[in-house]
Formats: C-alpha cells, structure tokens, sequence
C-alpha cells in the first residue's frame, strides 16, 4: 500500500475506528517505512502535548458572580415556589375554596318554596298561609326534622334535631326535642351547619 | 450523573435558582477551560462562561431533556467563543468607568498578577506552547481538538455538539492533528 493511503489509516487509527485486520496492514507497513513510522509518532505526540494542558480552574468567586447577574425572580415563580415549599397548605386552602364554593352555591340556587324533609311527613302539619310546620302537641316524630323557607312550632316531640333554614324555631312549653333546634338565616351560619354535617358524619368512621 | 442532571435541569427550568447554581458549580470548570483555550486569556474566558450560563438559564424553557444537558451547554460556549472570535471586540480604555457613576474603572476587573498555583508550576512554558499552537488553529478546527482532547470528549458528542455530521468531525481532527504536527516540528 502506498503511503498516502496509510496516513488516512493512521489517523483512523488514531480516532480507534481500526478493525483488528488494518491494524495488522499498519503495523506491517510501519516496519517497513520508516517515514510512516515518524509520522504516526509525531501524532501521538501532538496528542498527548495538546492533552498536557493543564486544566486550569475558574474564579471561586464564578458562580456566585453568575447568580448575581440573574434576572430578578418574577412574583409568579415566587409564588409558585412558596406553593412548591408548603403542599399541605396549599392542599388546604384548595380545599376551603372547593368547599367554601359548593356550600355557596347550594346557599344561592335555593328558591322560595317552602321544602320539609322529614321521616314521619305524615305525622306533620303543613300551615301554608302561615309558612309554618307545625309538629302537632301528643304526636312523635322520629329522625331529625329539616326545614327550608319556613318556620317550625314543635308542640309534640321529636327524637332528632330540628333545623329552620331561612326560618325560625318555636318550641312549646310542651314539646320535648331530643337533638338540638337551629335556625339558620344566613350564609355563615349556613356554612357552619354544613360543615358540622360533614364533621358529624365523618366522626362515627373516625371512632 | 445524567439523572441528577435532569433532575436539577428540570428544578432549574421551574425558576429554582439552587438547582440552577449547582448546574453551574458541576459545569463553570468546563466551560472556562474550553473558552480559556479557545480566547487564550483568563478575563475573556470568564467573560464568555458566564454569558454562557447567563444564556443557559434564559433558554432554559427551549431546552430538549431528550438530549444531554452537556451536549446543549457546549454548543453555546462554542457558538459564543467563535462569535467572540468573530467580531473584534470593540477597544476601550482601561480608565474608562465600569459602569458610570460607581467609581470602579476596568483596572479593578483586571485578574491579579499574582499567579494561581496552577500556572506556578514547572511546565508553564510548555502550557503556553500548547496555547500558542492551538490559537494557530482555525476555530473551527481548534474547538473540536479542544472537544476532542482537553474536553475528553467521543467524536459522537462533538458532532452532536456542532451539529455536523460525524465525518465532517473526523475530518477536522486529523486536519487538526496534521497543522499540530508541522507547527510542533518547527518548535
């Protein structure tokens, strides 16, 4: 082979893309020519010179220079990074606004109609003109009582709570309620009786 | 290494500035050693690392995890350190104000004299030959020797670095190692 073509072998060799069978053709060449022999030396030689400079290490003071120079963090990735730092307020707080919006909405879409939920709605007496339920004296009425745009005048018994929502409670001399009377006439109440509810129905899983 | 990597780069991306210092901390040696032997001197080399991580940090949105974080960060040294060599850099006076009004001229920023250990050593003068013989290189030649040889790196990092074909790489290498030799020859 001629020389030209072993330099390219060379420099091939050199990049360690030689197959066992070329560089067995180089070697035997390099007996031989003592002219390829120089050049692959001087090569190896520019390598390991260009290899021999020595790493050198920048200002220790760099990074800090660096940091320094970043543009200012802008309002939203604080915040978001406050976000980042504090999951379980975050998860909190969702959840209040999640909460706080469903209660709200069931406040507003509520219309005017008088509504009574009840288990004995037989045993009840409905006073429309009034606006009023009317748990008449010597019945019983079992399970809470939950009334919507409308008073409640308890004469008789119940063995539950009874709620007034947008409405009062009356309780006669006679009556006996076994849970507790509420009337509930604005939002804030009205958050705080769903939020009991939801207490209340959780605490017996909880025990 | 490279999970760690993606895991600060990803941190960084979300404007966390600690994870972005540590990218720094893992890559500013690097990268001043490629601009150092690219520019020949410590001031504009640092220059250039810098407005490299400065670029690093304001692209980071553009940056693809599906290529290696190192790929990416030495293509903008390269591509800075071949428009520095671009564009002669505007002269100035030394006494002229760093920035009006804060007193400090450009003497201040000048490196110390005072040589850091590495220079002290016995070598120094076969350390500015090698720099002598790289900065006969064409840039484009010399940043791939320095890829190659100072930076340790496969010829398919470079050509990703680069964005040219492999050959084209291997090509530049032993025109590179070919201009080494006859300058060496003459020394």
């Amino acid at each position: 082979m001629e020389c030209r073509e072993m330099v390219v072998l060379i420099h091939e060799c050199l990049d360690g893309e030689t197959d066992e069978l070329a560089n067995q053709s180089l070697l035997n060449h390099m007996k031989t020519c003592s002219s390829c022999r120089q050049h692959m030396h001087e090569l190896q030689r520019v390598i390991v010179f260009v290899q021999s400079a020595s790493h050198i290490h920048v200002s220790p003071d760099f990074t800090a220079r660096v940091l320094a120079k970043l543009p200012a963090p802008t309002k939203k990735n604080l915040f978001s990074s406050w976000l980042r730092n504090h999951p379980f307020l975050t998860a909190a707080a969702v959840f209040f606004v999640l909460m706080a919006g469903s209660l709200s909405a069931n406040w507003f879409d509520r219309n005017d109609i008088l509504q009574v939920s009840s288990a004995n709605m037989d045993k009840l007496k409905i006073d429309r003109e009034r606006n009023v339920v009317v748990v008449p004296a010597g019945t019983s009425i079992d399970g809470d009582l939950v009334v919507r745009n409308g008073d409640v005048e308890v004469q008789g018994e119940v063995r539950g709570n009874v709620v007034a929502i947008e409405g009062k409670v009356f309780v006669a001399s006679t009556a006996q309620v076994v849970g507790n009377t509420e009337s509930i006439e604005a939002i804030v109440d009205w958050i705080w009786y769903e939020v009991k509810n939801i207490g209340n129905d959780l605490l017996p899983i909880m025990r | 290494m490279d999970f760690v990597e993606k895991r600060l780069t990803e941190r960084a991306k979300r404007g966390d500035r600690e994870a972005f210092a540590e990218l720094v901390e893992i890559y500013k040696d690097k990268i001043f050693q490629l601009a150092y032997r690219m520019v020949g001197n410590r001031q504009d080399a640092e220059d250039i690392a810098q407005e490299t991580f400065l670029r690093v940090y304001a692209n980071l949105h553009t940056y693809d995890a599906s290529y290696k974080f190192s790929t990416w960060i030495y293509r903008i040294a390269t591509n800075l350190c071949i428009d520095r060599g671009r564009k002669k850099r505007p002269d100035f006076s030394l006494d002229e104000e760093v920035e009006p009004g804060q007193g400090l001229d450009w003497y201040s920023r000048l490196s110390s004299s005072e040589r850091t250990p590495e220079d002290k050593v016995v070598t120094q003068e076969l350390q500015q030959t090698v720099q002598d013989a790289l900065s006969h290189l064409q840039p484009k030649y010399r940043s791939i020797m320095i890829l190659r040889y100072i930076e340790d790196l496969s010829l398919q990092e470079i050509s990703d670095i680069v964005k040219l074909p492999i050959t084209t790489i291997k090509t530049r290498i032993h025109r590179g190692r070919e201009a080494l030799r006859s300058k060496l020859r003459l020394m």
